[in-house]
């Protein structure tokens, strides 16, 4: 018999709020396509459950004996019967099979929930493995908590649903339909009367335990906006005291207070109910067993043993009548669950999925943009328009206002998002006929927000090379300029970086995101204003170090400092999406008034009436 | 996850501190009367629960079984038990619900009185208190501390109460009813609570083994999603499933772990009920056999018996919970005994009725850390209506000032007056009245625009709309799609920061103090918001002392002073045209920040930086 305790649901106050995506459920697969998601862990462990529910069940039967040990016991007893060496006899029966019932419940309680872990685990290395083929567009529209929601709450929820879940169903039906079976033995009316409550108290549990997982949600918001209103408290602790607003939050901070008083209350109506039905049914029960049985033992048609294993046969009922309605919720909410994982399983990125052919990479590639258009959604306006551009060997700059489109064009040139035929061209060909990975290992790339593990300093630079030596880690982080700060840290380059390791400015880690670009050594640089939060003499130095090292290959620069750009090749000026005009510096400033105005606002000073 | 990757040492409480136990007794006090009502109501519960059986007994021992009554006797007689069964199974559920609610309410109601009192005390704590406390350690004692502690409120008042009393109860019972049967049933307390601590201290650990893993697994996954087009650009995607998969076998590897400890001893008291059922029927029924004992005893003691075996399991899951609850009291108990290091004067000075607003630093000197000064000697003087600019690189202690006018800190020598009257020696809501300050961060109320602007300065709608209309913010008002009854914050509408920084300018102005501090936004913001902004400041400072930490290069300017600050001393002071013609500090300062870039996206200005 499963522990009473799990019928506390397993939505404990603690877990995160969960629910926000329960509301946007997608739509709903049918049965058998859910149960292929389970499919490959059923096959492959079969024998492992097989041995699982043998264990069960044994458990049960064996279990449903002691009563009719103790049966013989009294019936013996009350006709004197019995003798002081079949008592004892009777006792070590129990004993024994106490131990077996100890014993196996340890096996099946290993074998199924293991494999309900072993399940969880096999989903969510697959949801993680699917993650890692999608693209960007994908994780546009899934944000990080929704995903994370999938791989912790869902998967928890499947997990209960084919473990305790699972063992509940079996041992809910097989318990209640062997001890029926048993009560039916005795006496068929007698049984069938005792069991009227039981029905309701399987609707009742049902009807109840989905109400208060809807509460606990409920709590679970109120206790968020508790949470959120401290952290603002305290985070804007200056303001509130120059304000002297203490009172006044200390008076919002009640209301609150109250609502989640409130809604616990609403929690605890339902808790307040749902144990006790389960006694009052067993009781009413046993009431009717009392009436009823006791007249019949009165009238001769039952013997006292019977009447007694009676009871106990009844008490029996009261878990397995409740794991029903349990169980059903259980495995509904599994089934959400399920459904939503489903739905994450068979999103497919946008990007063609073509296999690598380990081709050998380019020495000198190029990019070609022919008459590009693209939009990040269909309907939005478009971010790039009508695009030639061919991005070849030298240093090329990229500049223009916020949303012109220059980020994008980096972003493409990565194969981030997709384009369509015939747009974009790597060495000549169609890019969408090339394999992801080949167009990308060309390609270093630092991002406007630098993006660090919780790892070491140097483990986080050779992100992209694990093997470089610790030679070639320390080049490269000369190169970003970075090297000297690294050394200056307490653990040097073994720093962790995060929470628990040190904390870099915006600076440091734009430089770092470099250096990892630079150990690198890929033919093409792409920094989508990557170095934005660098002082400029910084900049410089960092800047001539790349002009040596790339000499020949392509690098791409996406600044807005005017300087910067003067030292490029080639400036390319975007403006809403199109190309405004490309060329030296000397030449842009004669020929572009976009440029020339960002020329003028940054290296002139200032005319007066500009302020 | 909402911990704000703050992971506190789970360590347990002592049980024994009886400070914290008194601690949570006084706040139990104004309860006094429902508490009374529920140990009553657990009292009855234990009772009838307990009488239950004992019926059962009469029915089948009274009337059954007695064969010498009348067959119509032995009937009526059954009935009429049976009618007192059913009336106790009522009852007892009737006030099972009863007490279940009244506990939780008690438990919550005191919860909240002490979520309050912490509440109140942490908004009282000076500000050198929250540089050195995380926010997410706060946040922690004000949620998820009380929300442990109150766990244990119900589980101790509802399971340890409620299920000690009935063990105890079913102990009396069955020791009235045979002493050696109830002697043999005793022996298994020692063995059971032996067994429901080391389960408790095992489970303990197991679940903390579990815990960090999957807070291990699940910064990773973040990691991951958060910087998946780095893991694909750097073509690590096989690496990381490789160490996402290490990281899932260890979580796998500690589940299945804590799944042996349970598989253990979860069926232990189940077994051990057994042992009894079987050592009774062999004892009990030798007593029959030698007619020491009647047979509906020995069924009411097995049946007793049963419910004995409840209660241990129960107390066993409960005990770990206690000790968490503990440790989670004495932190909070901890918090509320700091003391702020900054309070209202015994006896403040009145608040002058009409401020003139001048302003005086006398030979400041502080410092965050008294070894190491920010300021040094520093004085200034502002005179009533002047708008002074600071500007400095970061670290040249502007923000310092600001923290020492407002007495958000203690200057270690030297006195701030506002017309002539020692800050310290007012009352400090008095000070923070005359004193208005728009901050860098804006707190946003989860309410309307209107509400988020008033706050706590009681102005009416009708003043709002005035001072924005007077001050042209109306225009920023106009844009929002329900006007000033546009909700913000989460779950509202979301403002730019060029909005934010409006809102901020429009609660100064409704409180219209006589000194206005402005630690102005590095962020960029829309030029429409600027324009506004422009205009706001413009009218904030007329007839005000104004005191500016300037970023921008156009406020600087409409400023009547600029005081140029490095390593906590004014080297420079005038106006803008002087202080360019005469070179030195702030024209490097303004032609640095120039040639920096000051593209039409980029921030403002980095070197006048935060």
């Amino acid at each position: 018999m499963p522990p009473r305790a799990l019928f506390v649901l397993p939505l404990s106050v603690h877990t995160p709020p969960s629910d926000a995506s329960a509301d946007t459920s997608p739509k709903r697969a049918s049965l058998p396509e859910l149960i292929d998601l389970l499919r490959p862990s059923f096959g492959r462990y079969r024998w492992q459950l097989v041995g699982g529910f043998v264990a069960l069940i044994i458990v049960d039967f064996l279990q449903l004996v002691i009563p009719r040990v103790l049966k013989h016991g009294v019936d013996g007893l009350a006709d004197s019967s019995i003798s002081h060496a079949s008592l004892l006899g009777l006792a070590a029966l129990i004993v024994a099979i106490a131990i077996a019932v100890a014993g196996l419940r340890f096996v099946w309680r290993y074998l199924i929930i293991g494999f309900s872990r072993l399940l969880e685990q096999n989903l969510r290395n697959r949801i993680f493995s699917h993650l890692l083929r999608m693209d960007a567009p994908f994780f546009e529209k899934h944000t990080p908590g929704d995903l994370m929601a999938h791989s912790s709450n869902d998967l928890a929820a499947v997990q209960m649903a084919c473990g305790m879940g699972m063992v509940a169903a079996a041992d809910a039906l097989v318990m209640s339909l062997a001890t029926i079976a048993f009560m039916l033995h005795i006496h068929v009316q007698l049984t069938l009367l005792a069991l009227l409550p039981m029905p309701f108290l399987a609707w009742f549990t049902r009807s109840l335990s989905g109400r208060l997982h809807h509460r606990f949600n409920t709590v679970q918001e109120q206790f968020s906006l508790l949470t959120e209103f401290s952290r603002s408290t305290v985070v804007s602790i200056r303001l509130i005291k120059a304000y002297t607003m203490e009172l006044f939050q200390t008076d919002r901070f009640d209301r609150l207070g109250r609502r989640y008083v409130r809604s616990n209350l609403g929690v605890a109506y339902i808790q307040g109910l749902i144990t006790p039905i389960a006694t009052l049914a067993g009781n009413l029960g046993m009431l009717i067993i009392l009436l009823v049985g006791g007249r019949l033992v009165i009238a001769g048609t039952l013997t006292m043993g019977d009447f007694v294993a009676f009871i106990s046969y009844l008490a029996m009922l009261v878990w397995p009548m409740m794991a029903i309605g349990w169980v059903a919720n259980i495995v509904q909410r599994g089934l959400t669950s399920l459904n939503r994982i489903h739905h994450l399983l068979g999103c497919r990125a946008t990007l063609p999925d073509i296999a690598d052919n380990g081709e050998p990479p380019l020495d000198h590639p190029s990019f070609s943009l022919r008459g590009l258009h693209f939009a990040y959604a269909p309907g939005l306006s478009p971010a790039l328009v009508d695009i030639d551009l061919k991005i070849g060997p030298g240093i090329h700059g990229i500049t223009g206002r916020t949303g012109s489109g220059k980020s994008t064009i980096c972003r493409l040139l990565a194969r981030l998002y997709p384009v369509a035929d015939g747009q974009l061209f790597f060495g000549g060909r169609d890019v969408n006929a090339l394999p992801l990975s080949y167009v990308r290992n060309h390609i270093a790339y630092v991002g406007q927000e630098p993006v660090l593990f919780s790892d070491t300093i140097a483990a986080n630079i050779a992100l992209g090379r694990p093997e470089a030596t610790e030679q070639e880690i320390i080049a490269a982080a000369a190169s970003a300029a970075i090297d000297e700060e690294i050394r200056e840290l307490p653990d040097g380059y073994a720093s962790l970086i995060g929470e628990r390791g040190v904390k870099l400015s915006g600076g440091q880690r734009q430089r770092l995101a470099l250096a990892r670009a630079l150990l690198c050594d890929r033919p093409v640089l792409v920094i989508d204003d990557g170095l934005s939060a660098v002082d400029v003499a910084t900049e410089h130095e960092v800047f001539a170090g790349l002009r040596q090292r790339f000499a020949g290959k392509t690098v791409l620069i996406v600044s807005n400092r005017i300087k910067m750009l003067s030292l490029t090749d080639r400036i390319i000026v975007l403006d809403e999406g199109r190309i405004a005009c490309t060329g030296g510096h000397e030449e842009l400033l004669a020929a572009s008034s976009l440029y020339r105005s960002m020329y003028e606002k940054q290296m002139r000073p200032q005319a007066e009436e500009a302020l | 996850m909402r911990n704000f990757g703050y992971d506190e040492d789970k360590r347990g409480g002592s049980l024994s501190d009886f400070r914290i136990w008194g601690r949570i007794l006084r706040y139990s006090i104004h309860h006094w009367l429902a508490l009374a009502g529920a140990v009553t109501l657990s009292l009855f519960i234990t009772g009838g629960t307990l009488t239950l059986p004992t019926l059962l007994q009469q029915g089948i021992d009274g009337f059954i079984t007695a064969g010498n009554l009348e067959d119509t006797a032995r009937l009526a007689g059954l009935t009429r038990t049976s009618l007192w069964y059913g009336l106790l199974v009522l009852l007892v559920f009737a006030t099972t619900f009863v007490q279940t609610v009244l506990l939780e309410w008690i438990g919550q109601s005191i919860m909240h009185r002490i979520r309050q009192d912490l509440f109140t005390h942490i908004l009282r704590l000076d500000l050198q208190f929250f540089s050195t406390h995380p926010t997410g350690r706060l946040v922690t004692r004000l949620t998820n501390d009380i929300q442990n502690m109150h766990e244990m409120f119900t589980s101790v008042m509802v399971t340890l109460f409620n299920e000690l009393v009935r063990m105890l109860g079913i102990l009396i019972l069955l020791y009235l009813m045979n002493v050696k049967l109830a002697l043999l049933l005793t022996i298994f307390v020692p063995i059971s609570a032996l067994v429901t601590t080391l389960f408790a201290r095992l489970a303990r650990a197991c679940f903390r083994a579990i815990r960090s893993q999957l807070v291990l697994l699940n910064n990773f996954l973040q990691e991951a999603i958060t910087g998946m087009a780095i893991l694909q650009l750097f073509s690590r995607e096989e690496k990381s499933r490789r160490e996402f998969e290490d990281l899932s076998r260890g979580y796998l590897e500690r589940t299945l772990s804590q799944i042996r400890l349970f598989g253990t001893f979860m069926p232990i008291t189940e077994f051990m009920s057994s042992l009894a059922t079987a050592m009774i029927l062999w004892y009990g029924g030798g007593e029959i056999l030698q007619s020491r004992l009647s047979l509906g005893e020995l069924v009411a003691f097995i049946s007793y018996m049963r419910l004995f075996f409840q209660p241990l399991r129960e107390l066993s899951q409960k005990y770990s919970i206690v000790q968490s609850a503990m440790a989670s009291a004495e932190r909070i108990f901890q918090l509320l005994d700091t003391a702020s290091r900054i309070a209202d004067p015994a006896r403040p000075l009145a608040k002058p009725a009409t401020v003139r607003g001048e302003l005086h630093f006398d030979r400041i000197r502080f410092g965050y850390n008294p070894q190491t000064p920010v300021i040094h000697d520093l004085s200034l003087t502002l005179r009533p209506g002047q708008a002074v600019a600071l500007v400095g690189t970061t670290g040249s202690g502007k923000t310092t000032l600001v923290n020492l006018l407002l007495r958000f800190y203690e200057a270690q020598s030297g006195t701030i007056t506002i017309d002539g009257l020692d800050i310290s020696h007012l009352a400090l809501a008095d000070l923070r009245s005359m004193v208005g300050v728009v901050l860098q961060d804006v707190l946003i109320l989860q309410d309307s625009l209107l509400a988020n602007i008033v706050m706590n300065s009681g102005r009416s709608r009708k003043d709002v709309e005035s001072i924005l209309s007077r001050t042209g913010m109306n225009r920023f008002v106009r844009r929002l799609p329900h006007g000033l009854d546009t909700m913000i914050g989460e779950g509202g509408h979301e403002l730019s920061s060029g909005e934010k920084q409006l809102l901020a300018f429009a609660r100064v102005l409704c409180r219209d103090p006589a000194v206005l501090v402005l630690d102005e936004a590095t962020a960029a913001i829309d030029t429409e918001s600027e324009n506004i902004l422009e205009e706001a400041l413009d009218d904030s400072f007329r007839g005000r002392t104004s005191l500016v930490i300037a970023h921008r290069l156009s406020t600087i300017r409409r400023a009547d002073h600029i005081i140029a600050m490095q390593h906590g001393r004014i080297v420079q002071q005038g106006s803008h045209d002087e202080l360019m013609a005469t070179g030195g500090y702030y024209a490097d300062l303004v032609a640095m920040d120039r040639s920096n870039g000051n593209g039409e996206d980029t921030a403002s200005s980095r070197l006048f930086g935060p």
